[in-house]
């Protein structure tokens, strides 16, 4: 049975990882061994300097899902590389490291202090963060999307990916608009924009005012938009957006993605990657499918044949 | 994925009164790995509402871990239904536990308000294993804050641990009538000797907090805040402190008393 799919020129042993900013200590806290199972890891969005993060609440739960305001908080690139990466590169699994800069010049100072890194493989560009008092996103804006892409492209000794915003008005032209400057990859999806309120003190609940929905809630949503995407572009989609079990991640890859992350899924239950895992291996075997190629945008769309 | 997390059968679930419980959970892999201030975070549904788990301090382990909890809403509601033999998935021990006292420290002050009272149990058990393997332990003193007699719990096992207990409760229905702070001017707090924990509601914790810094004394307190992951992944249960932004999870729940900044 052949797990492997390739993004850019690097090849993952399995289809699975989690999403930025859903898994940490992982050191202190996880059965290393299983951990080494997964195809990759991508740790927080790291900026160039450190950031605060917003003020508390950051998150609250709501129906089937969460919203999150936690504004980036990370150690900045050099802390990063300092203190958290020499335990994620013991780990031993592929890492994919999340960057975002606040303008073009950080994105590319950034890219030189992480590309030549052990065990790092590839770079999401984190275009589409909710939680950070923008008007719009980089991800809102294909032109932006465009420029920053082939400006990362162009010194990128690993390949680059673009991680997208769902709250876009056509998702293809901004996917599009990735794949032409040179993205290896795109990610989808982020947060959807997001609040609650808490009506006694008629105040939001979230310190920042408003967050970003993610977990099971919005899965049907990450799919139509993984879905569509998938349709426009030749470049490979790892999908995210409330992936709780194998059948969940299989219909990503149905639809079109060749890797998928679990987010959300890890607070609940830290277990559900390699249960994602395992599951679709039984499904593999199950099925009767030898490589997963097989599965990877095998949706069938054709109308049903009709009993005459 | 995490070596924390299993599957453990409920003991026992009591009914204390009308809204607190005593949660028996037969957890031998926590038994004898936790310390007292650590909690633990349980799944109290296999669906998705609630969608987190929840956080609830370990009361006492010593055959079966012990959560002693108050139904405040649906997560301790579903909680409250479980039965004797029914599975439970369960994380745990997490957080940093309460540091022991200096060997300068003559009198431990507890200051617990409600259910803010469970951390204690265990550690005043933790204090006398020590003075049985030597240590001297000092004189420990229960300062307990509570709605009503109803919401006042486990005075016998804290006396039977050597703890002198003092209530005040909102009514006056047990000790005096009051907040805990009314309780503060029966102490004697020499700064030099005196080593203060404290649980319960922010308001309660912040005025000890000012009473502390006026007096010199020093301390740790166990914080509350909505969690996710509870294994400081998320970022998202963060409190101010004098350090910055700390998570309660994984950099507490226990913290200085007096690096805490309480809104
Ligand atoms: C480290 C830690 C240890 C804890 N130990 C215990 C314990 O030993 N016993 C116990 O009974 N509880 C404890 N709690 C609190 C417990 O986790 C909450 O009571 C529980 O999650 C409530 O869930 P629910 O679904 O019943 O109520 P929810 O619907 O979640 O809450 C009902 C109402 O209470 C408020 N609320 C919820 N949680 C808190 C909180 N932590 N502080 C203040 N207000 C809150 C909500 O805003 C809401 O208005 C602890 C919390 C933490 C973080
Ligand atoms: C608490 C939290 C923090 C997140 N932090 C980041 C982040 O730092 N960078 C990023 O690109 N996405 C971040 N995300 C978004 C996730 O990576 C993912 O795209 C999104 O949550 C959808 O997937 P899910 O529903 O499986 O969680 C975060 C999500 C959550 C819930
Ligand atoms: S609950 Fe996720 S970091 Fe504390």
């Amino acid at each position: 049975m052949n797990l492997s799919v390739k993004i850019g020129n690097v090849r993952f042993k399995n289809p699975v990882t989690v999403a930025s900013g859903t898994f940490g200590h992982a050191e202190q806290y996880y059965d290393l061994e299983e951990v080494g199972r997964l195809g990759a890891l991508v740790p927080k969005t790291v900026t160039l300097k450190a950031r605060l993060g917003n003020p508390p609440a950051r998150i609250v739960e709501t129906p089937a899902g969460m919203l999150n305001a936690i504004g980036i908080e990370n150690p900045g690139a050099d802390g990063f590389i300092h203190h958290k990466l020499p335990s994620l590169q013991r780990i031993g699994v592929p890492l994919i490291i999340s960057i975002l800069g606040h303008s073009d010049e950080e994105f590319v100072t950034l890219v030189s202090k992480f590309h030549e890194q052990r065990q790092i493989v590839a770079l999401e560009l984190n275009l589409s963060c909710p939680n950070l008092g923008k008007k719009v996103l980089v991800a809102q804006d294909p032109q932006a999307t465009h420029r920053l892409v082939k400006r990362v492209k162009k010194i990128s000794r690993v390949p680059v990916i673009a991680k997208l915003a769902p709250q876009v008005t056509d998702i293809t032209v901004i996917a599009r608009a990735a794949q032409d400057a040179g993205a290896d990859a795109l990610s989808l999806i982020n947060t959807f924009p997001a609040m609650a309120i808490d009506t006694l003190r008629r105040r939001p609940i979230l310190g920042n005012l408003s967050g970003g929905l993610s977990g099971p809630a919005i899965r049907p949503m990450a799919l139509c938009l993984v879905y569509t995407a998938a349709q426009e572009v030749k470049i490979p989609i790892i999908a995210m957006g409330g992936i709780v079990t194998a059948d969940d991640a299989l219909q990503f890859i149905l639809a079109g993605a060749t890797m998928v992350a679990v987010g959300t899924t890890n607070f609940i239950n830290p277990r559900a990657p390699i249960e994602v895992l395992e599951g679709i291996k039984k499904y593999m075997r199950g099925n009767k499918v030898k490589d997963i190629q097989q599965l990877i945008g095998g949706l069938r769309t054709e109308a049903a044949e009709t009993k005459g | 994925m995490p070596q924390l997390q299993n599957i453990y059968r409920v003991v026992a679930n009591k009914k204390l009164s009308p809204r607190f419980y005593q949660l028996c959970i037969d957890a031998p892999s926590i038994i004898g790995k936790v310390q007292p201030g650590q909690f633990i975070h349980i799944r109290v549904n296999d669906g998705l509402e609630p969608f987190f788990r929840r956080p609830f301090s370990v009361y006492r382990a010593q055959k079966y871990v012990e959560i002693l909890y108050e139904v405040i809403g649906p997560g301790t509601q579903i909680l409250s239904l479980k039965k004797k033999g029914d599975p439970l998935d369960v994380l745990g021990p997490i957080g940093k536990s309460f540091d022991m006292p200096s060997p300068e420290t003559r009198q431990v002050v507890m200051v617990a308000g409600g259910i803010g009272v469970a951390p204690f149990l265990i550690l005043t058990d933790f204090l006398r294993k020590r003075q049985s393997l030597g240590f001297d332990v000092p004189k420990l003193i229960l300062l307990y804050g509570g709605r009503t007699k109803g919401h006042v719990f486990s005075m016998k096992e804290f006396i039977n641990n050597g703890c002198a207990v003092h209530v005040a409760t909102d009514d006056g229905s047990v000790g005096v009538r009051g907040r805990v702070d009314k309780l503060f001017s029966r102490i004697d707090f020499n700064p030099r000797t005196t080593w203060i924990y404290t649980c319960g509601p922010k308001p309660m914790m912040a005025v000890l907090q000012r009473f502390a810094r006026r007096h010199r004394l020093q301390g740790q307190a166990c914080c509350e805040e909505t969690m996710a992951c509870a294994l400081g992944a998320c970022l998202g249960c963060s409190i101010r402190t004098t350090q910055g932004f700390r998570t309660v999870c994984y950099d507490g729940p226990v913290f200085d008393l007096n690096e805490i900044i309480f809104e």
